[in-house]
């Protein structure tokens, strides 16, 4: 499908905008190619030197997870592995959980409380991220978090009662912001057409940092225990590892790290243009739109129950199968690492379903993945043999990653001005739900476990609910058709009322017009029917694109 | 598909293996045989509100069979287990008391395990230092008389069956070093200056190219 003539720069050919999942604080970069188009290469063609193919603004077209070629597949996985690092951090103490707590001597309610301090942090780092990365790139923004939460997971060294406890797992909780540097990070390396594949890949194998620590730790421990220390130090020690794994990523952010395809931030900067929009006006069309706040709460409780489950699951198996320490971190374990597929599997299913239901099907996917996920939860609190846990466990895996990879299909259509703030509130609710989460249900012994368990998963389903209440005037909702309205019907009528008449006259909504354009295969099997007559293929270079 | 059936009939052996361990289950606490040893536990240093070290305070642990014990000819082996009192069990449900002896978590840490000659008939002692692996909380001593098929069969503690009297509390070792301390503080200063090492000089850089 992609004929276009990628390497050269003539007008019409961008593929900025044809699908939803961009930076809002795009921008352009003049490079050399703002001549009238050429047929052949020129020796000095920027695009020549890149490894994979890549669109007019230099973002790569392919994806190809086995090659680290610069700077775009450097940038994915360093991008995915610093956040697979500091969910590692982040959750390094749940699998440990049983030897802490003899150690500082914690009660149910404060082993509750420090897992409630562990995602709540993020829910402000995500939010100011966006912002970070702009003023600083994706690479710096990354590297802060990396290297400048590291001191906090090496201070798990001074810990000697509840309260250490509870402060320092808040401030290593910080880092999961992370999650939002990486996704800016490969939006602005990749082209939208594989966005959302490119940001299912790193969202999930990041997250799978979250299974791998229930694996790594208790090993890292049972090692040093060998090597002599008593329990009570080697927890401690064992905390160095998530320490140094983070500043090594730092460093390697750093020195291989780009900002963008072309160089790095601050030279562009300084070189070419960088336009950005107003930060108030993004804020107030996020703030606006009522479905920021119903994706704020159903991320809640598919992401929110996933980081839930981490904290509390292994301490779980251990201590209602009597399971040695490290086979209940690799029962855990597993229940991360189904991530690896399980979530971009969620995008894909999104993906395909639209092709045949347009929006209804994206919102119908969502809401079956993530109710049969917390129907899961509910036989999983239930199992009282082992085998039937983990089988349950495993689906519930499955059911709650796939619908994280499923709000994701959607939340790139809900505003196309504002997708960078939207993207970052819903990444905060999923810090929110969890927080919540543990706070109702695993902080005081008011359930058992067990009953916390089946009570989440039931809790989990009313509020996917919610995904019955998002509709877009242009394809409808999961129960209700596209409005009548011959005028709000249109896809540009959404995107356009984010920008005021002033604006407009500017031609600074012309972005989202041409958005709105690409994104009519919503529609689902209807587009078709409508006929491309109104977007026009960029093949053929069409100047009255612009 | 396959995978499917693979996990169906792995599911599958794993009941059938579950429900044969089932029968054994049930042994419960309250069919033991009590006081059937008498235990006694004097802790190295004795007083009013005094905590013992872990890892470095001793008791000084004593076990007789009692001359009422019914059940005497099956004994095999006596374990002798530190256990929580009901103070150390509060909001600490991984430390519960339960009927079931096979979910009962409220004596986890083992002392020593003696095997049982009926000949000897006289009170057997010996000294027992507080692992470095005890967590802080209240304890008492219970001796458990176990058959020849490890099976509990009778047991005696050093404190009532309400478990108020003569407890002893124990203090855990912090875990902490100054070496970690140091090591911690080290590396953490070495993360931060790496990463302002690196944004000045490239600020630094930055600027030398523009003015080029």
């Amino acid at each position: 499908m992609a004929h276009h003539n990628e390497d050269e720069g003539s007008i019409g050919t961008s593929m900025h905008g044809v699908t939803a999942r961009e930076q809002v604080f795009s921008f352009s970069v003049q490079g050399e190619d703002d001549g009238p188009s050429s047929h052949t290469a020129r020796f000095d063609d920027p695009t020549a030197k890149f490894a994979l193919p890549v669109d007019s603004e230099h973002r790569a077209t392919a994806f190809k997870p086995f090659s680290f070629a610069k700077p775009h597949m450097t940038a994915f996985h360093l991008g995915w592995i610093s956040f697979f690092t500091c969910f590692i951090s982040t959750f390094a103490a749940a699998p440990l959980v049983p030897i802490i707590r003899d150690n500082l001597d914690l009660t149910k309610s404060d082993i509750g409380n420090a897992g409630v301090a562990s995602v709540s942090g993020a829910i402000f780092s995500r939010l100011a991220m966006g912002a970070v990365c702009d003023l600083l790139g994706a690479r710096y923004g990354t590297a802060f978090l990396l290297m400048l939460s590291a001191p906090t997971v090496f201070s798990m060294s001074f810990v000697s009662d509840a309260g250490g406890y509870l402060s320092v797992r808040f401030m290593i909780g910080f880092c999961l912001a992370t999650f939002v540097s990486c996704q800016y990070w490969t939006s602005v390396m990749f082209n939208g057409k594989i966005i959302g594949l490119v940001n299912g890949c790193a969202g999930g194998w990041g997250d799978m940092g979250g299974g791998v620590t229930q694996l790594l730790m208790p090993m890292v421990f049972h090692v040093i225990k060998l090597a002599g220390a008593t329990p009570f130090t080697a927890w401690r020690i064992a905390f160095f590892i998530p320490g140094f794994l983070q500043v090594i990523m730092g460093i390697l952010v750093l020195t291989l790290g780009q900002d963008l395809p072309d160089g790095n931030l601050s030279t562009l900067q300084k070189r070419g243009e960088v336009s950005k929009d107003k930060f108030t006006k993004v804020f107030w069309y996020a703030v606006l739109n009522y479905r920021t706040y119903v994706l704020f709460l159903l991320y809640g409780f598919c992401m929110g129950i996933e980081m839930t489950i981490n904290n509390v699951i292994s301490e779980y198996f251990f201590d209602r199968f009597q399971l040695e320490l490290h086979t209940a971190g690799m029962i855990a374990a597993s229940f991360g690492m189904a991530n690896f597929f399980a979530r971009p599997l969620g995008g894909y299913a999104s993906d395909i379903s639209a092709r045949f239901f347009g929006m209804r099907g994206r919102l119908w996917t969502l809401w079956i993945l993530q109710t049969s996920g917390g129907i899961f939860c509910v036989w999983l609190g239930r199992a009282t043999s082992l085998p039937i846990a983990i089988l349950s466990m495993m689906l519930f895996s499955v059911g709650v990653q796939a619908a994280c990879g499923a709000i994701f299909g959607i939340v790139p259509f809900v505003s196309r001005r504002s997708l960078g703030l939207i993207s970052g509130l819903t990444g905060a609710g999923g810090n929110f739900g969890s927080g919540l989460t543990q706070l109702i249900f695993f902080s005081s012994s008011r359930f058992h476990t067990a009953d916390g368990l089946s009570l989440m998963g039931i809790m989990g389903m009313i509020f996917t609910l919610l995904v019955a209440f998002i509709h877009f005037p242009q394809w409808g909702s999961m129960f209700f058709g596209p409005t009548s309205d011959e005028r709000k019907s249109k896809e540009e009528h959404y995107y356009a009322a984010e920008w005021t008449e002033e604006e407009k006259r500017q031609g600074l909504h012309e972005g989202s017009l041409k958005f709105a354009e690409n994104c009519r295969s919503e529609r689902g099997r209807k587009a078709a029917s409508d006929g491309f007559s109104h977007s026009t293929p960029p093949e053929n270079g069409n100047p009255a694109h612009v | 598909m396959a995978i499917h059936k693979i996990l169906f009939a792995s599911l599958l052996i794993c009941l059938l293996i579950q429900s044969s361990h089932a029968a054994t289950k049930e042994r419960l606490f309250s069919d033991l045989e009590k006081s059937a040893l008498e235990v006694t536990a004097t802790p190295s240093r004795v007083g009013e509100g005094v905590v013992l070290a872990a890892g470095v305070d001793k008791l000084s642990i004593t076990w007789k069979v009692s001359s009422t014990a019914t059940k005497e000819p099956e004994f095999n082996a006596i374990k002798v287990k530190l256990c929580y009192a009901p103070a150390s069990q509060v909001d600490r449900p991984w430390r519960k008391t339960e009927n079931e002896l096979f979910k009962d978590k409220s004596c986890p840490h083992k002392i020593s395990s003696w095997s049982y000659d009926p000949a000897m008939k006289t009170a057997q002692s010996f000294d027992y230092t507080l692992e470095r692996d005890i967590p802080t909380g209240t304890y008492f001593v219970r001796a458990y008389a176990v058959d020849a098929k490890d099976h509990e069969v009778a047991f005696g503690q050093s404190t009532n069956e309400d478990k108020t009297s003569n407890l002893f509390s124990v203090q855990a070792i912090s875990g902490r070093h100054k070496s970690l301390d140091i090591a911690s503080v080290c590396f953490s200063v070495f993360s931060v200056v790496a990463l302002l090492v690196f944004f000045v000089n490239e600020k630094r850089k930055a600027k030398i190219e523009q003015s080029k």
